[in-house]
């Protein structure tokens, strides 16, 4: 049999990379749908294997009647979503697997259209015009690296950092193609495993040979985590300095400048990212944020409501923004308007947690413009919903909840919500710095110390507790503690791990038990939820999938 | 129209240009479909057609180097270097001008080692090779070699024809796009000067990345060296 004949005299296999391959071409002129068609034709590709769509629309449609193989996407689409925001959304709504290749192809490179700071980003840009060649070429080096990368992605995905990074280290022996990725994706693993010391010897090692940008971005991302933040911004400014379009470091830059208390220059660092790229929703709402801190309503305004508009068509759209500009009209004694937002807020999204954070926001304007009557309403209305309430909220809403109940007399409640927040945080000094400033807001200054005192206490007995009993080898007893603590503490990081500590070096012991292994995992995906990079999370999931490796045997 | 309303013509002038570009992509994949179809002894228009997608391809890469000229001087050009093929990036490079190539009976050879990695934008460094393989084209006699290799830890392009060679002017106006200070005229100042900025932009420690033309190579004529760090 003779191979088929293919273009650019390639190996039969460019030919089988496009033959038994579908795919889908989404561009708003209809020339370059029939262009590109034609091109992934002549490479190979059957006519009933190609689709096409004209818009957004019609591509997630088409997305979610099918499995593509490969998506050759334009990020220009007209009017609606973007190239971007339709892969945000196939990805979101799982159209695509990870074995799709998404190409997005624009007309030039720009910062617009080059998303280096996106959260889910395409397989590869492709500028055109394109040729068969470089689709073939693309396509290989795509398929290459997601061969590559497929047990080290289901490693990252079941949270095993060391195991992902042990893989790495194993491919990167023979895997020249991928060197590279594997170095850098090995970094990014060290430091969400928490082993910062040796992600900063791993960057340095490879800054020693080359200035790689992304190597003196994660150097200095492993210094932020680290608490370093002299040194992360050090770098980062020499960095934007001589990479001035490297978006993602000015943002880790405004972060570091933020962190060191530093707004102003946490917001001029983000205007003038967004100066080089504004239609990034998620930047401008981290510049509302700081705007608004700094008393700058007008920027907040601005910020927010671009953010609004700008995540319109986005599958990733936050209801962070709405509440900033309803903050932010609050703030400019508007309460008709700051109520309009939280109604389309409501609109927009339809769950319990935004109900809960659109209710706090609603009774904070009521307290800021003079109504407290409706703000005694709607802090009583809120205290029920909270009883009620499946889901804990987030830190700053909690409070938030806790500033209005002092505000509308409810003292009770809101020393309840600052206790369960001082014990699920006993050791975050900024977290008990901003509880203390709650209490002092509502003149109780002392009894706040006082509280804030008690509860500390109260919450490191019982995280300790589990511990002790452990190291007098009392395990039963231990884990029973360990329940007893996560239960009035669920969201303490080191009740957390604690507990999974116990019931893993319980099973070591020879007592290993598929519920308690269950249980230990829990503990352990939910502490590296709240606090993602600590270091104890990576080893005692190794730990623990090593038991449950030999229970398997 | 007062002042405050009146918008920034720069920032007319590249969208026209983006605008353009989407255009002219167009315009080059269709001529290379219908050029790469057409049988040049039987074809009546076939040298006419093959002459458009030149004349087309060489507005294309014009508009990209201003354009991208543009982003630079306003920080919106995503530089990202990143490691690549160089087998690869010969491939993807040769497969723009091959067309052209085939249309005037020009041989093309590629040089370089198999296992050969770089670290570079791959899209600028593919401009700029690109607009020297189409310049070679229109001087050299029938042959073009493009070869890769790392020489004293630096990457070095070479573009090589067998015409009759740069004169001399033209090589000085190579240096002076280096040193930045005379761009001559017309579009092979814009092309030079465009592959000299592209070339400083790479940089690595306290090395930055060059351009220069000569005469000779293997192949007798003009040649064009584009060395990375």
């Amino acid at each position: 049999m003779t191979s088929p004949r293919t273009p650019f005299g390639g190996a039969a296999t460019d030919y089988e990379l496009f033959a038994n391959s579908a795919f889908l071409i989404v561009d708003d002129f209809q020339g370059m749908r029939s262009m590109l068609s034609s091109l992934v034709r002549a490479c190979g590709a059957g006519a009933k294997m190609i689709d096409t769509a004209a818009n957004g629309t019609e591509a997630i449609t088409m997305l979610g009647r099918r499995r593509y193989d490969v998506v050759l996407c334009d990020f220009n689409l007209g009017s609606g979503k973007n190239g971007q925001q339709v892969l945000e959304e196939a990805r979101v709504m799982n159209l695509i697997g990870p074995a799709c290749c998404w190409l997005m192809v624009t007309a030039e490179k720009s910062t617009e259209t080059f998303m280096g700071t996106a959260e889910i980003q395409p397989d590869a840009y492709l500028i055109k015009p394109i040729t068969e060649a470089v689709l073939t070429a693309r396509l290989h080096k795509i398929k290459a690296r997601k061969q590559a990368f497929v047990d080290i992605d289901a490693a990252m995905a079941a949270k095993d950092f060391l195991k992902a990074i042990r893989l790495c280290d194993e491919r990167a022996k023979t895997d020249r193609a991928n060197a590279v990725d594997l170095l850098r994706v090995k970094c990014q693993l060290l430091v969400q495993a928490g082993q910062l010391d040796k992600a900063k010897q791993a960057y340095e090692s490879i800054l020693a040979s080359r200035d790689i940008p992304w190597a003196q971005l994660g150097l200095a991302r492993a210094h932020h985590q680290a608490g370093d933040l002299e040194r992360a911004r050090d770098i980062l400014e020499q960095l934007v300095d001589r990479n001035r379009s490297y978006l993602e470091a000015y943002d880790w830059l405004s972060r570091t400048y933020r962190a060191l208390g530093d707004k102003d220059k946490a917001e001029s660092v983000l205007a003038r990212a967004l100066a080089l790229s504004p239609n990034s929703h998620t930047r401008q709402q981290a510049l509302g944020e700081v705007a608004l801190e700094l008393g700058k309503l007008d920027a907040a305004e601005k910020a927010f409501r671009k953010s609004v508009t700008l995540s319109e068509h986005s599958a990733l759209k936050k209801p962070d923004p709405f509440l900033g500009l309803a903050r932010t009209a609050s703030a400019k004694a508007d309460p008709g308007e700051a109520l309009k937002v939280l109604e389309q807020l409501q609109g927009t999204f339809d769950n319990e947690e935004v109900r809960l954070r659109a209710k706090a926001v609603e009774g904070m304007v009521h307290q800021q413009n003079g109504d407290p009557v409706a703000a005694r309403r709607v802090a009583q209305e809120l205290s029920g919903m909270l009883e009620r309430a499946a889901v804990h909220l987030d830190s700053t809403s909690t409070r938030e909840v806790a500033g209005l109940m002092f505000a509308t007399g409810e003292n009770g409640k809101a020393i309840e919500l600052l206790e369960a927040e001082v014990m699920n945080n006993p050791d975050d000094r900024t977290l008990l710095e901003s509880v203390q400033q709650i209490f002092n807001k509502a003149g109780l200054d002392s009894q706040g110390a006082a509280v804030i005192e008690k509860t500390r206490g109260e919450a490191l007995t019982l995280m300790n507790q589990g511990v002790l009993l452990a190291r007098e080898e009392r395990f039963e007893e231990a884990i029973a503690a360990m329940r007893h603590a996560r239960e009035k503490m669920p969201k303490n990081v080191r009740v957390l791990l604690n507990a999974a500590y116990v019931t893993i070096t319980h099973m070591q012991r020879g007592h290993f038990d598929q519920a308690l292994a269950r249980e230990a995992r829990k503990c352990l995906l939910e502490a590296n939820q709240l606090a993602p990079a600590e270091p104890r999370f990576a080893q005692l999931l190794a730990a623990l999938e090593a038991l449950a490796k030999d229970a398997r045997h | 129209m007062n002042d405050a309303t009146r918008p920034d013509l720069t920032m007319f002038l590249a969208s026209s240009v983006h605008d353009m570009k989407n255009s002219i992509s167009m315009m080059i994949g269709t001529l290379q479909e219908i050029v790469g179809k057409a049988d040049p002894e039987s074809h009546p228009h076939y040298r006419d057609m093959a002459h458009m997608l030149y004349e087309t391809q060489r507005i294309n890469g014009n508009l990209i180097q201003l354009l991208t000229l543009y982003k630079f001087d306003n920080d919106l050009y995503p530089f990202s270097p990143d490691s690549v093929a160089l087998a690869d990036f010969v491939r993807e490079a040769q497969s723009h001008v091959q067309t052209l190539l085939d249309s005037k009976q020009i041989a093309f050879e590629a040089d370089l080692a198999p296992d050969l990695y770089g670290e570079f934008d791959q899209d600028l460094v593919t401009g700029v090779i690109v607009h020297a393989m189409n310049n070679a084209a229109n001087y050299t006699r029938d042959r073009i070699r493009l070869a890769v290799a790392e020489i004293d830890g630096e990457l070095e392009f070479r573009v090589e024809d067998n015409g009759r060679g740069f004169p001399k002017a033209m090589i000085e106006e190579g240096a002076a796009a280096m040193r930045g200070t005379d761009f001559g005229t017309g579009s092979t100042g814009l092309g030079l000067y465009f592959s000299a900025v592209v070339a400083k932009m790479h940089r690595n420690r306290n090395q930055r990345g060059s351009i220069r033309l000569e005469n000779g190579g293997r192949l007798g004529g003009g040649c064009f060296v584009l060395r990375l760090p």
